[in-house]
């Protein structure tokens, strides 16, 4: 009796050991896929905000040819990267506050597909040069004021000569916030000056130099704000285009 | 060897009398064959698709979602009607709350319920006479267009589903249904009112629908389509050339014209609610708006859901009652009507720019009572909200800032700077934190609360945050016993005639915009236009030219149909939903009582709690559930998501 008590145990003992070798089979996720959007013509990147401006589409091809779409969002500079990946052949694109990288026309027929067929493997850098909708830019720098506002210069233009892509100008922003990231989804409110157009009256302020004081009195001193212009049109899901952050020190 | 027969015997005896019936439906379950073979039958199966119907009622908020209790997030504070304790953002009906079902999937479930129905009543039809079948089987149409009106105005164009999908019978890639064009639901719908509006009859039970009611439902999704074909700009088109969001620019005289002839279709048969109403008699026409909610026999009720303490219940007198006169579940004030809407009414004082007039020459008006600011306001507005001091259930709101203890020789200045959002200086302003007040003796020698009863507390949300309260359908005479969560059972009024008639105002300025004249458009909206504002109490427009804008219909509509969950939809078909809600800011109205004067004063402000409503633009097409489209992955999510 005892003799079989051993033999069950020892049995046990070695299904329990040779049994749970490998905890999991497939290794984790380590590829690299990286890259930026730029502007075609000026070849620097697209700026945007983070999380609900530019993302990278992946559609994964490797296995199934309707693949559920994996986003990536881009940085508000419009370099992307992730390093937690699959290895795998993916067709890549992006969605932003540019002319799509991929049209379809009203029959369904894609008519323009810049999308990118990549093996995704190691470390993969993927760019995309692309027209913006609108091209902000600043004309020098925001000025700070005795009376404790700041006061930004800047122009905007057409990023593209497509007239399917040259809707009516919605608004452009002032967007103030004490820190680094500052755009639409991330401002404050009490300082942050709005021109709002209707209909088509906006499209006459394209190419002029227009003048945008933070509003709300003078703001409280001794920090540092961070500054950026947002412009967009009615197209599509109005996103908007940014000129680059500027910090103004307020004493 | 008998032994062995008499065995065979037995056994033989035992086959043949027992399994009988062995395919016997089980007793316990409703089967078809209760159901569809009597009235009674139909009615309850009727009564539980009407109970599931999507619409926006009493028990709907976009935080929870479609038919729950809890209302504390309201629906008006995100559209700019209200504000909220617990509502401060703009945002879009949430995809799930609690793991309750998505409305995606609440309203499949409802239109197989439809479908099924439809197919399997003329099975039946020996039972009921022929008008019974074509009347049950029009209902059936629309109960299944009213829900692909609910998919529609979320998702744009969603999979159509005009009969019951078998399982397993049809294969698992034949059910995963791509959507189809927004435009082609939409014509789905109109098709289904068109047939609901032939087979059904002239009346129907409370809450059913009858032929009217499906004509009215069309003027109000044709006017949907229309305004998506003329405002929208985000396109998403599929493989096959179906515009899932988006309808061509070139469909909109044809959904406007269907709106306006749909809306026609209820001339003469329903009317503005004027029981108590007198030419001239404010007071009469304020009472006649307070009670066209609660009268079972309004004319001007189309379509309503009907509720019935204690088996069928809501909460809204709970939640929204002023503070004054909360209920024992502690809750109130919910739904505080913003400045913004109470300055599109007539008969205030107000600047040039259209706000509300509180100063003179930079020092505050002064007034004996909150009450005599609004002293000639429109009927309408004093039905719709409550105003500060306005009498409700007998008592005097009192809605009151705190008191301003500062002099006023020469008159009081402005407290904070225009378009300021920071709180109140201290040193010239008493104010309660709570409702537990510590009463101020003023120079006169008598004592006086620092808040109203009925708020603003500094540190105590559950106020009027606004300066106002809500007044629209809370029952006039409830007791306070009464005023309990699941203790409600007043009537929604769904669709009524005033809306009809806007959907007709709206379509025909819509159609002479287009350039269409083949009526005279104008003059029709006008004179129902002026319907509306003469049974409100309000200026009427001189003349069709006073229609000189697209805003004067919009505004209107938004008057009148306040805090009846209509607004949100109308931004959204208007597309105007992101330019109005850019970072908006909504308006409050704070009464202040000056101790040295012995009067009030009022302070038109920006949202102390610096509430930020943003409107995305993705939400114009809502995301449609992840899950469904592991299910069914033939469905293309929308734009943005």
């Amino acid at each position: 009796m005892k003799k079989i008590i051993y033999y069950i145990a020892v049995g046990m003992i070695g299904a329990f050991g040779s049994s749970c070798k490998k905890v999991d089979n497939y290794a984790a996720p380590d590829v690299t896929l990286k890259g930026a959007v730029v502007d075609a013509s000026t070849g620097q990147g697209i700026q945007t905000e983070q999380g609900s401006g530019t993302r990278i589409k992946l559609l994964e091809i490797s296995w199934n040819s309707n693949p559920t779409p994996f986003y990536i969002s881009s940085f508000q500079d419009g370099t992307y990267n992730n390093t937690k990946l699959f290895a795998g052949k993916n067709v890549i694109s992006a969605e932003g506050p540019f002319v799509p990288l991929v049209q379809v026309d009203n029959t369904g027929k894609t008519i323009v597909d810049k999308s990118q067929t990549v093996d995704v493997k190691d470390v993969t850098t993927v760019n995309f040069s692309v027209e913006p909708l609108l091209r902000v830019e600043w004309i020098g720098t925001p000025v700070y004021n005795t009376d404790g506002t700041i006061t930004a210069t800047f122009k905007f233009t057409r990023g593209t000569s497509d007239p399917n892509f040259q809707q009516d100008i919605s608004d452009i922003y002032l967007f103030v916030n004490s820190n680094k990231y500052v755009g639409n989804n991330n401002y404050d409110n009490r300082y942050s000056t709005q021109i709002s157009y209707n209909g088509s009256d906006g499209n006459a302020a394209v190419g002029t130099t227009i003048t945008l004081i933070t509003k709300g009195g003078p703001l409280p001193g001794k920090r540092d704000y961070f500054l950026r212009i947002g412009a967009r049109t009615s197209y599509g899901l109005k996103y908007y285009n940014y000129t680059d952050v500027k910090t103004v020190a307020v004493p | 060897m008998k032994k062995y027969t008499y065995i065979i015997f037995a056994v033989l005896l035992c086959w043949v009398s027992a399994c009988k019936k062995l395919n016997t439906p089980p007793p316990s379950i409703v089967n078809d064959d209760d159901i569809f073979t009597n009235s009674a039958g139909i009615q309850a199966y009727m009564a539980r698709m009407y109970a599931e119907l999507p619409i926006e009622d009493f028990r709907y908020s976009p935080a929870r979602g479609l038919n729950f209790f809890w209302i504390i997030s309201p629906f008006s504070a995100i559209t700019g009607e209200a504000l909220s304790k617990d509502q401060n953002n703009a945002m879009q009906e949430n995809l799930t709350f609690d793991s309750r079902p998505t409305t995606w999937s609440l309203c499949y479930t409802l239109i197989r319920d439809a479908n099924y129905f439809a197919e399997t009543l003329p099975k039946y039809a020996s039972n009921f006479t022929p008008a019974q079948i074509s009347a049950w089987l029009g209902e059936a149409r629309f109960l299944r267009a009213a829900t692909y009106f609910a998919l529609v105005k979320r998702y744009g164009g969603v999979p159509i589903v005009d009969k019951v999908l078998q399982y397993p019978q049809q294969s698992i890639d034949e059910l995963k249904i791509p959507r189809s064009s927004e435009e082609k639901v939409y014509d789905f719908i109109s098709a289904d009112l068109d047939y609901a509006y032939t087979n059904l009859g002239e009346s129907n039970q409370v809450g059913r629908a009858n032929k009217y009611v499906a004509a009215g439902f069309k003027s109000r999704a044709m006017l949907y389509a229309g305004s998506i074909a003329k405002y929208n700009s985000i396109n998403l088109t599929d493989g096959s050339g179906n515009r899932l969001c988006g309808i061509p620019a070139a469909k909109a005289v044809t959904y406007f014209k269907a709106a306006y002839d749909a809306a026609v279709l209820l001339d003469g048969k329903f009317s503005l609610y004027k029981k108590t109403w007198a030419a001239g008699d404010k007071q009469a026409q304020y009472l006649n708006y307070v009670n066209l909610f609660f009268d079972d026999s309004s004319p001007e009720n189309v379509f309503v859901r009907q509720y019935h303490y204690p088996e069928s219940v809501h909460g809204y007198d709970a939640y929204n009652v002023p503070r004054q006169l909360m209920g024992a579940n502690g809750y109130s004030s919910e739904v505080n009507p913003t400045l913004d809407f109470v300055e599109m009414f007539d008969g205030i004082p107000k600047n040039a720019d259209g706000t509300i007039k509180t100063q003179t020459g930079g020092k505050y008006d002064l007034y004996t009572n909150t009450m005599d600011l609004f002293a000639n306001a429109e009927p309408r507005l004093r039905a719709t909200v409550i105003l500060p001091g306005d009498v409700f259930k007998s008592v005097s709101i009192e809605i009151r800032r705190g008191i301003y203890t500062g002099s006023s020789a020469g008159g009081i200045s402005p407290l904070l700077p225009a378009g300021s959002t920071a709180h109140y200086p201290t040193d010239n302003i008493v104010q309660s934190a709570n409702a537990s007040q510590t009463p101020y003796k003023l120079p006169n020698g008598t004592t006086m609360n620092p808040a109203g009863l009925g708020g603003y507390f500094t540190g105590d949300g559950t106020c009027a945050v606004s300066g106002f309260s809500i007044r629209k359908n809370l029952v006039p005479d409830k007791p306070t016993s009464e005023v309990l969560e699941n203790r409600s059972d007043q009537t929604w009024i769904e669709l009524r005639y005033a809306e009809v008639l806007l959907n007709r105002a709206e379509a025909a300025y819509e159609l002479n915009a287009a350039g269409q004249n083949d009526k005279s458009y104008m003059q029709d909206a006008f004179t129902v236009i002026n319907q509306i504002r003469d049974r409100a109490g309000a200026t009427l427009l001189t003349s069709p030219a006073d229609l000189s804008n697209v805003n004067v219909v919009r505004t209107e509509r938004k008057k009148e149909l306040g805090f009846e969950n209509k607004t949100w939809w109308d931004m959204r078909r208007w597309r105007t939903a992101d330019k109005e809600q850019n970072g908006a800011i909504y308006r409050t109205l704070m009464p202040f009582y000056s101790a040295n004067d012995n009067k009030y004063f009022f302070d038109a402000r920006l949202d102390e709690r610096n509430s930020r409503y943003t409107f995305d633009v993705r939400w114009y097409y809502e995301q449609i559930p992840q899950g469904e489209i592991q299910k069914s992955q033939n469905l293309i999510q929308n734009p943005g998501y």
